[in-house]
């Protein structure tokens, strides 16, 4: 029994794991080798999704702790990305407060809404206040290939919550 | 109708100050946090640098850690990437070639300089390169906006802010951030590189702007100019930053560069302890 806790214990910290790993490791998600404009912003799905789905495995404190580690991995400036976090963070809370039940559909929509809020925060950031510098077109390919991605991904992620974590939703 | 507003301001409220068992901090509060630490880091104090600073290079290190698994299995990512792309493979082939060809290259330079009868070298600071750090890279994370890798030394080897950066003599990019123990270099193709450059056997001056793309372009040429293939393009030195002379690329005909050196592919680099004579930024 308490082995089976410690093992689906494991299994909720998989999302958070995922989110730590993939904002200080040197896995990306810029393809660009194979499609020169290829990119997206995983976190911001793994963010969404779990804040709707499971917003207990993943607590603001630390989305906000990933956001920086990415900054400074990246080279942004700091909290930059905790900001864009925290935007998509808010949209997801905000959905799952006013939403009884939620489809791929309905999430692929809002996750829109916010992903738009939470880049142009990023791009207005980035361009106005740092020396660093970004396209909106680069912006606009992150977007559209993220905004893509989301079902593929929703649809992973929801084979895990019910594999093995649970299939009730928040 | 009232209703539906009641209902909007205590969702929107709600998500924006909820506090619970995994949230332990509202969303307003994080934000708030966030900003300020952002316009902090931005108008950098010199505490804030310093931080920084430290943060940066424990990070980097526990970044290159965390990436242990990629490296060690490497066909995981590599045999991928070498599938879809053979035609890079062919590229390394040819880099090899032309590593055994950096002297000519030189010599290539110094003979369009002289053809023109330009002082570039007695104008420019050009000084000794025997004073330069081998570093291996760190970090080599392919972010959309930002091609920048991280090296393992920094300003306790001397590094600072400019330095030149290369491999087998072939530039690649500046330091644009330094800690103590580790450095940023701003590779070429960045959307933020701007490099004076010198080709052709007019002597032809250009800006090399990266665009975020594996090829950075030539920009502020003259009037009509036609690109050649095939054209060696050398850093001019007019930044007082880079040596006049360091090979860059090869043109194409459509104004871009193919770089000598693959940004994606970097694992040692050599950095030039030449202090530069402008300031960086």
């Amino acid at each position: 029994m308490a082995r089976g806790n410690f093992i689906n214990k494991l299994f909720s910290t998989g999302p958070l794991f995922l989110l730590y790993y993939l904002s200080i490791s040197e896995v990306d998600t810029n393809l660009e080798k194979l499609f020169e404009v290829f990119s997206l912003n995983l976190q911001i799905i793994i963010i969404y999704f779990w804040i709707i789905k499971r917003p207990n495995l993943m607590g603001t404190g630390h989305i906000f702790f990933a956001g920086l580690i990415n900054d400074v991995v990246m080279g942004f400036p700091l909290g930059i990305s905790s900001l864009s976090y925290l935007v998509v963070c808010f949209f997801g809370n905000y959905v799952r407060n006013k939403s009884v039940n939620t489809t791929i559909a309905s999430d692929w929509f809002t996750f829109f809404i916010a992903l738009i809020f939470a880049n142009l925060l990023f791009f207005s950031l980035l361009n106005n206040f740092s020396d660093v510098t970004t396209t909106f077109s680069k912006i606009g390919y992150n977007t559209f290939f993220t905004l893509f991605a989301f079902p593929v991904f929703w649809l992973l992620f929801n084979l895990y919550q019910m594999s093995f974590i649970g299939s009730q939703d928040a | 109708m009232s209703v539906s507003r009641d209902d909007f301001s205590i969702a929107f409220r709600s998500a924006l100050l909820q506090r619970g068992a995994s949230h332990k901090f509202s969303i307003l509060s994080l934000f708030i946090v966030a900003l300020i630490i952002f316009f902090l880091d931005i108008y950098g104090f010199q505490a804030v640098k310093t931080t920084r600073s430290f943060i940066n290079d424990l990070v980097y290190r526990i970044t290159y850690l965390a990436s242990t698994p990629t490296r060690i299995f490497p066909g995981i990512n590599q045999g991928v990437a070498s599938h879809f792309n053979l035609k890079k493979e062919n590229e390394e082939l040819r880099q090899v070639i032309e590593r055994y060809k950096a002297q000519d290259l030189n010599l290539e330079y110094i003979s369009n300089e002289n053809k023109n009868l330009k002082k570039v070298l007695d104008t420019e600071d050009v000084q000794s390169v025997s004073n330069v750090v081998l570093a291996k890279v760190l970090v080599d994370r392919n972010s959309p906006f930002l091609k920048s890798i991280i090296i393992n030394k920094g300003s306790k080897e001397g590094i600072i802010k400019g330095m030149p950066v290369t491999q087998n003599k072939y530039l690649i990019g500046r330091i644009v951030e330094t800690n103590y123990l580790s450095s940023r270099v701003l590779l070429l193709n960045d959307l933020n590189s701007r490099i004076p450059v010198t080709f052709d056997t007019s002597s032809t001056q250009a800006i090399l702007t990266g665009n975020g793309t594996r090829k950075p372009t030539l920009e502020y040429l003259p009037e009509g100019y036609i690109f050649e293939d095939d054209i060696t393009v050398f850093a001019s030195g007019k930044d007082g930053i880079f040596n006049a002379g360091t090979p860059i690329g090869k043109t194409k005909d459509n104004g871009e560069v193919d770089l000598f050196v693959d940004p994606n592919q970097l694992s040692f680099v050599t950095v030039n302890l030449i202090k530069p004579t402008k300031e960086v930024f």
